[in-house]
């Protein structure tokens, strides 16, 4: 009898037990990643990133961002939002380093992890993990990129967006560091910057080619001022004669590249940001692969030419 | 004789045009190379698509209304036609065809969005300001809807032909149809019944009513015109890119309703003339290349823009004074 009930309780403990793992399996923990501006292509491209690694993982996504604009006022509202749904983990893309800290305080008070993908904080110790593209990087690649294609001397010209987004200022940075130091010879002549509208930027690489016709290159701080630049180059006829380098390889912009009209794009990997961002997360909640987290990631720029397009076209952005 | 001239000199139109050719001599005395039939062909690129939104801006404004989707309109009918030509060019369509269908789809965006614009001012009884910043957040979204977000490629050789291929040095087939859309726009509002009873109801449009114009019509008209306009600027931008962008015509509206005040448009409707209009929309876009020609920093030049609005219209009020006394 009493072994009867020793194996009765046996297999009732191996019951609760197998439940028990059961549960742990399938009990989805629930990410809110909450991105600068839903709408930009970079995010979108970090979206689909962030929920194939979801899918895969057994992540619960929640995506949630402004639409139309990339400001803390906007941002907040949904870094209140999550973490008044009580997600177990907070991935975030800060709007501004200084304004989004009180959502990482209140996140810590009520013991969520946090990430940030692509932007930071101020203060950082709470952070599971900052992950990162270059932009200072990309800048002094597209400044090496250009002047190696361009022969080392000649000059060249920044088509940047706007004097105060930070990915836009830290690679004209970068870029201006690069040249400086290693290429003597290349003189930037000059910046404009287009605001938001593409044909803004053509107007204006159009004017500085007619006042620089001995222009040997551009660099097209983003997407949108690389499609102003290349109807630019395509309308004054200088496709060849000047180099541009794009950032981003969207489709529309990996076509011109095949057209010769860009002759490099620096590329930034937002899907990796955002998968190595979820596989943290992971690691953090359920405590298994804690050792692999990095407490700060920068993630590597990829330049793509023509002749490297083979090796480098995984990096193409999906559509 | 001198009395007839000193009229001449006191017209608004007329006072810009000098103003515009001081600005000419300034830039081209410090650059000569602003003085070139290069810097003239992108100067003229870049005014077609703020001049159609001006266009359609100065029949609104005269009307005593305003309309700020404009912008908007432009940007979604730029990316409904870089979409149309895209799926069309890959079912192998022949590519006239294709922007034919590109054509019809980003009029049909003028054409919906103006007749919206118009049906809530004159239907719903909104305020035009109110009714048009509605439809230009909507337009603006439903830009980045269709889109999500990015670039719309695929459009083929001949789209950026027809967009970039100049005739005698300064011409794209877009400017001369500009040029043909200020003739009619000019005939229409200054030369028939149309102009007249558009003028009337900016005057008064108790007054316009009483004297028997079907006020409501003829107000849906004129936010079909400036949604049809815009939706051409759209057309003629996408042209020029070689492909759709959802933040082409971002803060449009804004430079379009400067060109229309420095063209001496009254906010307070019935009066303005078109070929103000059209100096104006000269000015703002030539200033801005002049700018980058004689090496003036960035960030100085939205302030100088600013300025040069200022001045403009207190030039103006200069010589209605005149005028009046």
């Amino acid at each position: 009898m009493s072994r009867f009930r020793k194996i009765f309780a046996m297999a009732a403990v191996s019951v609760i037990a197998l439940n028990c793992s059961a549960y742990a399996q399938d009990k989805k923990f629930t990410v809110a990643f909450i991105p600068g501006i839903a709408s930009d292509p970079f995010f979108l491209s970090m979206e689909k990133g962030a929920r194939a690694a979801a899918d895969k993982l057994g992540i619960e996504l929640v995506w949630q961002g402004s639409a139309s604009e990339y400001s803390p006022q906007t941002q907040m509202p949904f870094v209140d939002a999550a973490l008044a749904q009580n997600v177990d983990a907070l991935v975030l893309v800060p709007t501004d380093p200084d304004s989004l800290q009180s959502g990482v305080t209140r996140a810590e008070a009520g013991n969520i992890p946090v990430i940030t993908v692509d932007t930071t904080v101020t203060d950082q110790s709470y952070l599971t993990s900052h992950i990162t593209g270059d932009n200072v990087d990309g800048g002094r690649q597209a400044a090496k990129t250009l002047a190696e294609q361009i022969g080392k001397k000649g000059k060249v010209f920044i088509m940047s967006g706007s004097p105060s987004a930070t990915t836009n200022t830290l690679r004209e940075q970068g870029f201006r560091e690069e040249l400086k130091a290693n290429y003597p010879d290349v003189e930037i002549v000059g910046i404009e910057y287009a605001n938001s509208q593409p044909a803004n930027a053509t107007s204006a690489i159009n004017t500085v080619l007619l006042n620089h016709p001995d222009l040997a290159g551009i660099f097209a701080i983003d997407g949108t001022r690389g499609t102003g630049a290349v109807a630019a180059l395509r309308n004054s006829n200088a496709v060849g004669k000047v180099k541009l380098i794009g950032y981003d390889a969207y489709k529309a912009q990996v076509e011109a590249l095949q057209d010769g009209v860009f002759t490099a794009l620096v590329v930034q990997q937002p899907a990796k940001e955002a998968e190595l961002a979820l596989e943290y997360a992971k690691a953090k909640l359920t405590g298994e692969g804690t050792d692999k987290i990095e407490k700060s990631v920068v993630i590597p720029n990829v330049v793509m030419t023509k002749e490297n397009f083979e090796t480098t076209k995984a990096n193409v952005y999906s559509d | 004789m001198l009395h007839g001239l000193r009229d001449v000199v006191r017209r608004q139109d007329v006072i810009l045009l000098m103003l515009f050719f001081v600005m000419v001599v300034a830039f081209t005395a410090v650059n000569p190379r602003f003085f070139s039939v290069r810097a003239m062909a992108n100067v003229l690129q870049d005014f077609s698509p703020v001049v159609l939104m001006a266009i359609g801006q100065t029949f609104v404004i005269a009307s005593r209304g305003i309309d700020l989707s404009v912008g908007s309109v432009l940007g979604l009918s730029g990316v409904s036609m870089a979409l149309a030509i895209r799926a069309a060019n890959s079912v192998g369509m022949d590519p006239w065809v294709a922007i034919a269908l590109g054509m019809s789809a980003a009029i049909g965006v003028g054409v919906v969005v103006g007749l919206i614009n118009g049906l809530l001012i004159t239907y719903f009884r909104l305020v035009p300001f109110v009714a048009t910043l509605a439809t230009m957040g909507a337009a603006a979204g439903m830009s980045l809807v269709l889109t999500g977000g990015t670039q719309i490629a695929g459009a083929p050789k001949e789209v950026i032909l027809l967009g970039n291929a100049t005739y005698f040095g300064a011409l794209t087939v877009p400017v001369v149809v500009v040029f043909l859309a200020i003739f009619v726009s000019w005939a229409f509002l200054s030369r028939a019944r149309f102009g007249r009873w558009t003028y009337a109801i900016g005057s008064n449009p108790f007054a316009a009513r009483g004297a028997g114009i079907s006020v409501e019509r003829h107000l849906v008209k004129i936010y079909l015109i400036s949604g049809v306009l815009s939706a051409l600027a759209g057309a003629f931008v996408y042209f020029r890119l070689g492909s759709g962008s959802p933040l082409s015509g971002r803060g449009g509206e804004l430079s379009a309703i400067a060109a229309a005040v420095i063209g001496g448009m009254s906010l307070q409707g019935g009066s303005g003339k078109l070929t103000g209009v059209v100096v104006g929309a000269l000015i703002t876009t030539a200033v801005l290349s002049g700018l980058i020609l004689i090496g003036v920093q960035p960030n100085w030049q939205q302030i100088v823009v600013a300025a040069l609005i200022a001045v403009a219209v207190w030039a103006q009020g200069l010589s209605l004074g005149g005028s009046r006394s």
